[in-house]
C-alpha cells in the first residue's frame, strides 16, 4: 500500500500523497511587495509532479497564487476550492473547478475530499482528505472555531494534521486576529488527535515595515511544538523545512 | 564613530534611458534601506543616514540623483519615473531583498514612483514630506519663485541653525547649488506634481508610512494627509516642531517613527 506523506513546499503550500494520489494545497509560488514566504519555495511549477487534485482554501494571494500556478501544464487538473475561488480559477483557464462548502464532499481517484469549516478575514474552508483508514486535515490559515471539534465525530480519525500557528493579527483592523495561534493550534491538535502534526504558515513576513505597520505574528513554530507536548502528548509534532518529505 | 562604509559609482543600464552612472554612499550593515534626497541635495540626508546606521543594524544606501551634487546627468534621464527606473534597476543589480525606500520631498515622489513599479524587492516605503501629487487648494510652494531665505523659512520649523547665505559660499559650492536647481527643474518641473500620480497610487499594496512635519511650509499637512489617503493602508504620522526636512531638523523623531512604528497610535494623527 502506498504511504501517506507530505512535502511542504512553502507556507501553506504542500504536496500531499494519500491513497496513491498526489494533491497540492494552497499554491504560492511567487512574491509581491509586502508578501514574502520567509522561507524557501522548495519547488517551482515546472518541478511539480502530476497532480490528482488541487485544494484552495480561500482567495488570498498567499494561498491562491493562480497567476503563477496558471503555468501548471494541465489546466484540466481537478480544483476543489472555496466557492469564492471558482470564478478566478476559471478565469485562469482551469476547466475542472468544484466548489465545496463545509461538510460537502467530492472524490478524486478514490480519495474522498471533504470541505470543513473555517474562519478567517474572508470566507474560507479547510479540507480533510481520506483514503481508507488514513486521513489528512489541511487547515489553510483558519482561526480555531468550535465547529472544528466536529471533525472527528463526522469524518473519523485524522492521521496527519497540517496546521497554521502564527496567530496573525491585522493591526489596522483593530488588531483583529485572523489565524489561530500556537496554543490554539495545540488545542485543535488535542481535539483531532492525529499521529503526526506539522505546523505551517509561520515564516510569513510582510517585510521590515509591513511587520510593523500591517501585521503582527508569531514566527516561531517551536511554541506550537511545546504547547502540543502539554495538551496533545499522543501526537508527534514535527517542524519541517520546505522540501522535506515526511511519511506518516 | 562615523558609520559610513564607502561611496561607489555604479554603472546601471536603465530601460528606455540607457547607461547611467550613479554615485551611492553606503552607511552601516544589516536591514537595507534606500534613502532618496530631495531638491536640497544628498547632503540633506547623509547626516540622517549616518545617525540611523549608528543607532540600528541597518544598511543605508544614499544615491545622488544624477545632476545633483556636481554629478553628470545623461540627457535621456529627465523625469521622476526615469529616476525610479534607475533605482529599481540598481536594487536588482545589487540583489537586495526586503528593502524599505525612504524619500524626502522630491525623493518622496521618486519613492512613490518606485512603489508603482511593484518590485518584490521593495517591501515598504516611507514618504517624508513628499511632493508629486496634486491636491486641490494645497499647492506645492513655488520653489523657483522663492528667495533662498524664503526657502529656508518654509523648510524648517526653526530655520536659524540651517540658514546659509548663498552669496558667502565658495564658487564651487555655488556651482553645485546651481546644478541642483537645474536638476530639480528637469526632473520635477515647475509645479513639482504629476496630475495622474494620486490615482495610480490607489493600486499600491506596499506597506507605507507617511511622515509629515507639522510646520512644513513647502507642502502643508493637509497635502500630507491627502498623500496617505491616496495609498491603501498607508499610515500617517505628524512630526512635531518639524518642517519640510525632518531628517535634518528632527532626525531622532524620524528614526523612532520608522523603527518603533509598531508601537505608534496612528489614530492620534487622524482627523
Amino acid at each position: 500500500m502506498s504511504k501517506t506523506a507530505v512535502t511542504r513546499i512553502t507556507h501553506s503550500c504542500h504536496l500531499i500523497e494519500i491513497g496513491g494520489r498526489t494533491f497540492l494545497t494552497d499554491p504560492w509560488f511567487s512574491t509581491r511587495p509586502g508578501y514574502y514566504q520567509g522561507e524557501p519555495i522548495a519547488a517551482g511549477i515546472a518541478d511539480l509532479p502530476r497532480l490528482d487534485g488541487v485544494l484552495i482554501t480561500h482567495e488570498h494571494y498567499d494561498h491562491c497564487d493562480l497567476d503563477a500556478f496558471a503555468a501548471y501544464r494541465d489546466h484540466s487538473v481537478p480544483l476543489f476550492t472555496a466557492e469564492t475561488v471558482v470564478d478566478v480559477a476559471r478565469k485562469h483557464g482551469f476547466t475542472d473547478v468544484t466548489a465545496l462548502a463545509p461538510w460537502q464532499e467530492a472524490e478524486a481517484g478514490g480519495v474522498t475530499i471533504t470541505a470543513t469549516p473555517a474562519k478567517h478575514g474572508v470566507y474560507e474552508v479547510t479540507f480533510v482528505l481520506r483514503s481508507g483508514p488514513e486521513a489528512v486535515y489541511f487547515a489553510g490559515d483558519t482561526m480555531l472555531i468550535p465547529e472544528l471539534s466536529e471533525i472527528p465525530q463526522r469524518l473519523g480519525h485524522i492521521s496527519l494534521a497540517l496546521l497554521p500557528t502564527n496567530g496573525l493579527h491585522i493591526r489596522p483592523a483593530n488588531n483583529m486576529q485572523v489565524v489561530m495561534n500556537a496554543q490554539e493550534a495545540a488545542d485543535l491538535t488535542a481535539i483531532l488527535k492525529p499521529e503526526l502534526a506539522i505546523p505551517h504558515h509561520y515564516a510569513f513576513t510582510k517585510g521590515f515595515l509591513g511587520d510593523r505597520l500591517i501585521t503582527s505574528s508569531d514566527k516561531n513554530p517551536q511554541r506550537y511544538q511545546d504547547a502540543s507536548r502539554d495538551v496533545a502528548p499522543g501526537t508527534s509534532v514535527r517542524i519541517v523545512q520546505p522540501g522535506t518529505r515526511v511519511e506518516l | 564613530m562615523p558609520a559610513a562604509v564607502n561611496t561607489a559609482v555604479y554603472p546601471v543600464d536603465v530601460a528606455g534611458v540607457g547607461p547611467v552612472e550613479v554615485s551611492v554612499a553606503e552607511y552601516g550593515s544589516g536591514q537595507p534601506f534606500l534613502l532618496l534626497h530631495g531638491g536640497a541635495g544628498p547632503q540633506s540626508v547623509t547626516g540622517f543616514a549616518e545617525r540611523f546606521a549608528a543607532a540600528h543594524d541597518v544598511r543605508v544606501l544614499v544615491p545622488t540623483h544624477p545632476g545633483f551634487g556636481g554629478t553628470p546627468r545623461p540627457e535621456a534621464l529627465r523625469s521622476i519615473p526615469g529616476l525610479a527606473a534607475l533605482y529599481n534597476a540598481l536594487l536588482d543589480q545589487l540583489d537586495l531583498q526586503d528593502v524599505t525606500v525612504i524619500g524626502n520631498s522630491i525623493g518622496g515622489w521618486i519613492t512613490a514612483q518606485i512603489a508603482l513599479l511593484k518590485s518584490p524587492r521593495v517591501s515598504g516605503i516611507v514618504l517624508i514630506d513628499a511632493v508629486g501629487i496634486e491636491v486641490p487648494g494645497h499647492p506645492v510652494a513655488d520653489f523657483f519663485s522663492l528667495t533662498m531665505d524664503e526657502v529656508f523659512q518654509r523648510s524648517f520649523h526653526n530655520p536659524e541653525p540651517f540658514r546659509v547665505d548663498p552669496a558667502t559660499l565658495p564658487s564651487a559650492a555655488q556651482a553645485i547649488a546651481a546644478g541642483n536647481r537645474a536638476a530639480i527643474s528637469v526632473y520635477a518641473g515647475a509645479t513639482m506634481t504629476d496630475p495622474a500620480l494620486a490615482g495610480r497610487l490607489g493600486t499600491l499594496e506596499v506597506p507605507t508610512l507617511v511622515l509629515w512635519g507639522d510646520s512644513d511650509g513647502i507642502v502643508d499637512v493637509d497635502y500630507g494627509r491627502a498623500y496617505a489617503a491616496a495609498i491603501p493602508m498607508a499610515r500617517f504620522q505628524l512630526l512635531v516642531e518639524t518642517g519640510h526636512s525632518p531628517q535634518q531638523e528632527t532626525p531622532d523623531q524620524v528614526i523612532r517613527a520608522i523603527w518603533d512604528s509598531a508601537e505608534t497610535d496612528f489614530a492620534a494623527f487622524a482627523r
